[in-house]
């Protein structure tokens, strides 16, 4: 392994540790407001969507919402049909690999 | 921590354990091809343990991307597991320090999402959670680097396993969608996220929409709950 490898895996477990620790360490010693855990409550779901749009949305950096340009929107909507459906990730998993792979084979 | 708590931790951690095994593998895949040994592969997934910033280092590095943005970037990515952390702290309450280290450590996309449900209910405990965290963190670990010696010996296309991360970031999205709140949220993350993206040219955008989306969604649940309360007058 080189020194740079080692250099980016150790400074990726510092940046990911911190953010997962500390605040269970703080905030588990005494009560967060309900005003706040009410609105912590709509973050998951704000961060997957923000995820997903930037995932889905762009290719190569650029915006891009033609079917035919961007081959990963149409298994996204199948993904979310499976995933409404079964609320299972290995099936939506599955269902998004198999699209996207039959898809850019046909395109 | 006696058998019993093994056994229910185990069984809520299948369905994540499944998925963890096959995004592992497209992980590990993904990473060797970007240059990474299969050791370093497993010591990545053992010291970081996180799906998406291991796949996102994957894709800067081939790339070329520099060590430090690399890791400005996952933290960036990273920053949604400071609110995760802060909404399930109330449910670790009274723990030591070294099981709060290791309950944050394992805290992954998924296991909050599973433990957040699991907690809810009535018989999910502490020590239920943590053990379903660490068999979790150990199948992604292992999956990982079995991805990376299948990458050593076969060439996969890893443009088609990278979608396994965005099929996970959609399915995850649609198990918040507890009520239309959580949906018209999404919406407007989704919309912001695309905006901001394009106007600032940078993933901070990403943190931003999530921000504002979120507070978006309390305000509508409080207007909400406000009228509610006025028509019953």
């Amino acid at each position: 392994m080189t020194s740079q490898a080692l250099i980016l895996i150790i400074g990726m477990s510092i940046v990911t540790f911190l953010p997962r620790f500390l605040p269970i360490l703080f905030l588990s010693k005494k009560e967060i407001s309900p005003s706040l855990s009410r609105w912590m409550s709509y973050i998951p779901v704000s961060v997957f969507a923000a995820l997903v749009a930037s995932d889905v949305f762009f290719v190569d950096g650029a915006f891009a919402m033609q079917p035919l340009q961007n081959v990963k929107l149409l298994p996204s909507i199948f993904v979310i049909i499976v995933a409404l459906k079964t609320k299972s990730l290995l099936w939506s998993m599955i269902t998004g690999i198999i699209s996207i792979t039959l898809l850019s084979a046909i395109l | 921590m006696g058998n019993k708590t093994i056994v229910k931790g185990l069984k809520a951690s299948f369905p994540i354990m499944a998925s963890y095994i096959a995004l592992g593998l497209a992980c590990g895949i993904v990473l060797f091809d970007a240059g990474f040994s299969v050791f370093s592969i497993f010591l990545m997934s053992l010291l970081v343990y996180a799906g998406a910033a291991q796949f996102l280092a994957g894709s800067m590095v081939v790339l070329g991307a520099a060590v430090p943005s690399i890791i400005l970037m996952v933290f960036f990515l990273n920053l949604r597991h400071i609110l995760m952390g802060a909404s399930i702290s109330k449910y670790v309450k009274n723990k030591s320090v070294g099981f709060l280290a290791v309950f944050g450590h394992t805290l992954s996309d998924e296991s909050f999402g599973i433990n957040y449900s699991n907690f809810q209910k009535q018989d999910w405990t502490a020590d239920d959670a943590i053990v379903a965290n660490i068999f979790n963190y150990l199948v992604w670990a292992i999956s990982t680097a079995v991805g990376g010696i299948i990458g050593s010996h076969f060439s996969i296309n890893t443009q088609i396993m990278s979608y396994a991360l965005i099929a996970m970031f959609i399915c995850m999205m649609v198990m918040q969608f507890v009520s239309k709140i959580y949906i018209i949220t999404a919406i407007i993350s989704i919309v912001l996220s695309v905006l901001l993206t394009i106007i600032l040219k940078h993933n901070i955008a990403l943190v931003i929409a999530t921000v504002l989306a979120s507070m978006i969604g309390y305000y509508i649940e409080r207007k909400l709950e406000q009228r509610g309360a006025g028509s019953r007058d």
